[in-house]
């Protein structure tokens, strides 16, 4: 089955080429070139993942984005012609999943898309707890002392590769290259950003983090 | 001012009037001895005053700063040439210490404390346990005086009024204490005059009543000489002419008396001096003594004293002034003197904290207000009232602040603008850039099936949208620095990582020039944490490393790092063709290529090394330059292990190798260790080849090898 491909951008020459290159790699694609349509298109399309565009008429992309999440986990990827730190960063916190700054090749695009579709790879049933906090990796849930905890597939992703070693310390580069599938160096903000997002939901108190533990100057590793 | 008040006789209280050897008793007293005469008889508190015939002086102290604090002297008779003044001021005071001393001994004397240290030895229990209660007293004092100290280095008006009360207080110590001295000396000469006056005319009736005395028996005599004497205390102008007639010893005679006088005076009373100067001489002395009335009081008093005659029996007759109204009237004007000096000081320190305080005050506002505006509070003003010229500089100050403020804002708004300039610019420009760039991606990846023509046209398209990329994600970054817009974003984070990844993404580009690409490391354990934003660190040394492998010529290309304690470098040499001395000044340039023949086939916006300055500068690290025409160049990279710490020198000697000669271009002001590094090298450099990364046979001393 293709995974249908909500694209939400205002320029439509780039729409019409991203739909090139996703229908050219086998997707199916959904357009929506109105911020304040996007929800209602986001509902009645039920997209596989999103393409959302932060400059938007209308209601803003990060607008947009927010109340997406708020009623779905689907794989956000931002289209960023900002490269500053505080719109990527700004993005990122209202709940996309990565970003792909413009201008960008198709094959770079297709790569984001691709990773963050990333089935399930098919996971053994498998139990992990980090601190107080127990992961049933192929039930797809996180709990802590019994409460279900709402993670997004990436947060999910990138606690479980933590859960997995907890005697590692991660780079952010290598979590990049395990949870976002990059290859290569690329923006070690979307780890700390996701890091924060994930602390947010799932330590007692964020500032002292107990789970996703900071190793300065390194990176991070999970909690004991 | 002096430590006691000054007393009526400015000059030697006790004097000859005049009579010299057979002179007459009635001359009033000379002129006013020389000044230095005077001056030593205000200032010691005990004075003795020796005769040139060496009589002692009779000193007493009995009330300090009363008439009688001048103590006694003797001046007997016609001395009164200059020179032999002279040799009694030397004299007087060799002796005024001795006769101090003769005081201090004197039963009479007060009693004064023990001098110096011995004070606490003798009491010292209880003054050390007093001491000890005063503790808190004195840190409060201390405390006050530190306060006052403060006051004095901040506070212009408490200094100036300070200042302003002390010199005021000096002048009218200085201007009181003439006064006093000169009113002081004013009552005792009138009343000295009076005295010895009514004196002669006094002893001059009891010696013609004497003479004409017809008398046989003693009780008579006795009876006859005590009512002749009664008349003197009458006629005594003011109130308390007293009386002493004593017979001069050493005379046999029947009917003389041995002594008579008017209560309570004895010849205790008169001091030895005067008494040895009247029984010797004939004429009127005179002295000024202490003269006690009831049970403690002390009165300043003058003795006037001359023979008397009666019936061939020599007496002496003193007559005694009491001048305790002159006193205490001296002592009024003293505390009136007193009180008004103390008010005018206060008047003067008013008017002083007043004045200065108009003055200081706008200064003072001006300065809070100043203050401010540097703070950013750009619409402070100060308050403008009146005309004056502190008006004047309220006004101009507000001027000044609102223009300052204009400009401030033009340039924050120019600044503002130029951002979201920037940033439409980019987002504008990169949309469809982005387009175009996906559109000639699929025409390039399905050039194949395309005839030559269109196939070359895919291409061309293809890899110029790719360099129009480049340069107009160059340009943008280099406006965004430009206006300001770019925020450091740093972490610590490992710089051997950067490195690593570095290394790992420029393998490909190495091996296509030809050249090894070694990293040196001078680190113990290959880690070196830095607070940097690795995104720009990594483009700073990607771009450095790109260039070095450019212009290498296919030779190894090294990468050195090092760090102590408070930075890291990465220093990337390579051994091109080098740089000359225009080449390395100008390398920084925006848009400056060394060859630019060969810049058209490189590639690259020209702007790499103004981002890198830009970026490096953006964390307070330092990007420097070295090159030596067929030597090669060396770029390095210092950053301050901490965000915000100055940098003071670099760990790596700029080129690391050692090598001799060539032209260097700092960022920075040299670094005063540079001289020392070599040696570091050298030593620490041996230690790296055993602290993990492969060593390169023949190359370095050590090195990783990407190859």
């Amino acid at each position: 089955m293709k995974a249908r491909i909500l694209v939400v951008d205002d320029d439509e020459a780039l729409a019409e080429m991203i739909g090139i290159v996703l229908r050219n790699d086998g997707f199916d694609p959904v357009f929506c070139a109105d911020g304040a349509q996007a929800l209602a298109t986001f509902r009645s399309s039920k997209p596989d993942l999103v393409l959302l565009d932060l400059m938007l008429p209308g209601v803003d992309g990060i607008e947009v984005c927010r109340l997406i999440r708020a009623e779905s986990d689907v794989p956000i990827v931002m289209l960023t012609a900002k490269s500053d730190t505080s719109d990527v960063v700004r993005g990122l916190e209202s709940g996309a999943d990565d970003y792909v700054p413009k201008p960008f090749k198709p094959a770079e695009l297709v790569a984001r898309v691709r990773a963050r579709l990333r089935p399930g790879d098919s996971k053994a049933p498998e139990t992990l707890t980090i601190a107080d906090v127990t992961i049933d990796v192929a039930g797809h849930v996180v709990q802590r002392g019994g409460t279900k905890i709402s993670l997004t597939p990436l947060e999910f992703d990138l606690l479980v590769a933590l859960a997995r070693k907890p005697w590692q310390v991660f780079t952010r580069e290598l979590l990049l290259e395990q949870v976002w599938g990059y290859r290569h160096a690329a923006d070690t903000r979307l780890v700390n950003v996701h890091v924060q997002r994930l602390r947010s939901k799932i330590e007692r108190d964020p500032e002292a983090p107990e789970v996703v533990l900071t190793v300065r100057g390194v990176g991070y590793k999970a909690g004991q | 001012m002096h430590n006691h008040k000054p007393a009526l006789p400015a000059r030697p209280p006790l004097g000859a009037s005049g009579n010299v050897p057979a002179g007459s008793t009635n001359e009033p007293e000379s002129p006013a001895p020389p000044a230095a005469e005077q001056a030593e008889a205000t200032q010691a508190p005990v004075r003795a005053v020796v005769a040139p015939e060496g009589v002692p002086a009779t000193a007493r102290a009995h009330r300090t700063g009363s008439l009688l604090s001048a103590g006694g002297s003797l001046r007997h008779g016609a001395v009164t040439a200059a020179g032999v003044r002279a040799a009694r001021a030397k004299a007087v005071r060799a002796k005024a210490v001795l006769a101090a001393r003769a005081v201090g001994s004197s039963a009479s004397a007060p009693v004064r404390p023990l001098p110096g240290k011995d004070r606490f030895q003798a009491a010292s229990p209880l003054v050390r346990a007093g001491w000890q209660r005063l503790r808190p007293v004195r840190i409060l004092l201390a405390k006050g005086w530190n306060a006052l100290l403060r006051r004095w280095r901040i506070s212009l008006q408490f200094r100036t009024v300070m200042v302003m009360v002390l010199v005021a207080f000096l002048a009218f110590a200085g201007v009181g204490a003439y006064l006093s001295q000169q009113i002081a000396n004013g009552l005792f000469q009138e009343r000295l005059q009076q005295a010895k006056q009514e004196s002669s005319r006094g002893i001059s009736q009891v010696q013609e009543s004497f003479d004409n005395a017809q008398l046989s028996d003693l009780p008579s005599v006795s009876t006859y000489v005590r009512d002749t004497l009664t008349l003197l205390e009458d006629s005594a102008s003011d109130q308390g002419r007293r009386y002493l007639m004593v017979q001069i010893p050493g005379q046999g005679n029947s009917l003389a008396v041995r002594s008579v006088d008017s209560g309570g005076i004895t010849t205790a009373t008169i001091p030895d001096a005067l008494r040895r100067a009247v029984q010797a001489g004939s004429g009127q002395f005179w002295q000024s003594i202490p003269l006690a009335s009831g049970t403690s009081d002390v009165h300043p008093a003058v003795a006037v004293g001359s023979q008397v005659d009666l019936l061939g029996t020599r007496y002496e007759l003193y007559l005694l002034y009491d001048l305790s109204q002159a006193q205490e009237t001296l002592d009024y004007i003293q505390s009136v003197l007193w009180l008004g000096g103390a008010i005018l000081l206060l008047l003067i320190g008013g008017i002083t904290w007043y004045v200065t305080r108009n003055v200081v005050q706008p200064v003072s506002h001006a300065a809070a207000v100043s203050e401010k505006l540097a703070a950013g509070q750009l619409e402070e003003r100060m308050t403008v009232r009146g005309e004056d010229e502190v008006a004047r500089l309220a006004t101009s100050f507000n001027r000044m602040a609102t223009s300052l403020q204009d400009q401030i804002t033009q340039l924050a708004t120019l600044s503002q603008m130029q951002q979201r300039f920037v940033s439409d610019v980019s987002h504008e420009l990169r949309t469809p850039l982005t387009t175009v760039r996906m559109a000639a991606e699929v025409l390039y990846d399905a050039r194949q099936g395309f005839d030559p023509i269109n196939k070359r046209s895919a291409e061309l398209l293809y890899h110029q949208v790719e360099r129009f990329q480049a340069l107009l994600a160059d340009l943008l970054e280099i406006s965004r620095f430009d206006a300001g817009a770019a925020v450091l974003d740093a972490e610590p984070q490992d710089i051997f990582q950067v490195i690593q990844h570095l290394v790992e993404g420029t393998e490909p580009l190495a091996e296509q020039y030809g050249s090894a690409l070694l990293v040196v490391s001078l680190v113990e354990g290959n880690s070196s944490v830095v607070d940097m934003d690795p995104r720009r660190i990594d483009r700073i040394l990607r771009n450095l490393v790109i260039n070095a492998l450019e212009h290498g010529d296919g030779k190894p290309v090294e990468v050195y790092v090092a760090s102590d304690a408070d930075c890291v470098a990465v220093a990337v040499r390579d051994y091109g063709s080098g740089m000359g001395e225009g080449d390395v000044a100008r390398v920084f340039d925006r848009f400056w290529r060394a060859d630019p023949a060969r810049a058209r086939t490189t590639g690259g916006s020209g702007l790499g090394l103004s981002i890198a300055t830009e970026d490096a500068r953006l964390h307070g690290g330092w990007l420097d330059a070295w090159g030596m025409p067929q030597g090669g160049s060396c770029f390095r990279l210092t950053l301050p292990r901490r965000s915000g710490s100055t940098l003071t020198h670099s760990p790596l000697p700029l080129p690391p190798d050692g090598a001799e000669g060539g032209f260097v271009h700092l960022t920075a002001p040299p670094a005063p260790t540079d001289d020392e590094v070599p040696d570091r090298v050298a030593g620490v450099g041996g230690d790296a080849g055993t602290s993990g990364i492969t060593g390169v046979p023949g190359a370095l001393p050590a090195g990783q090898v990407a190859p």
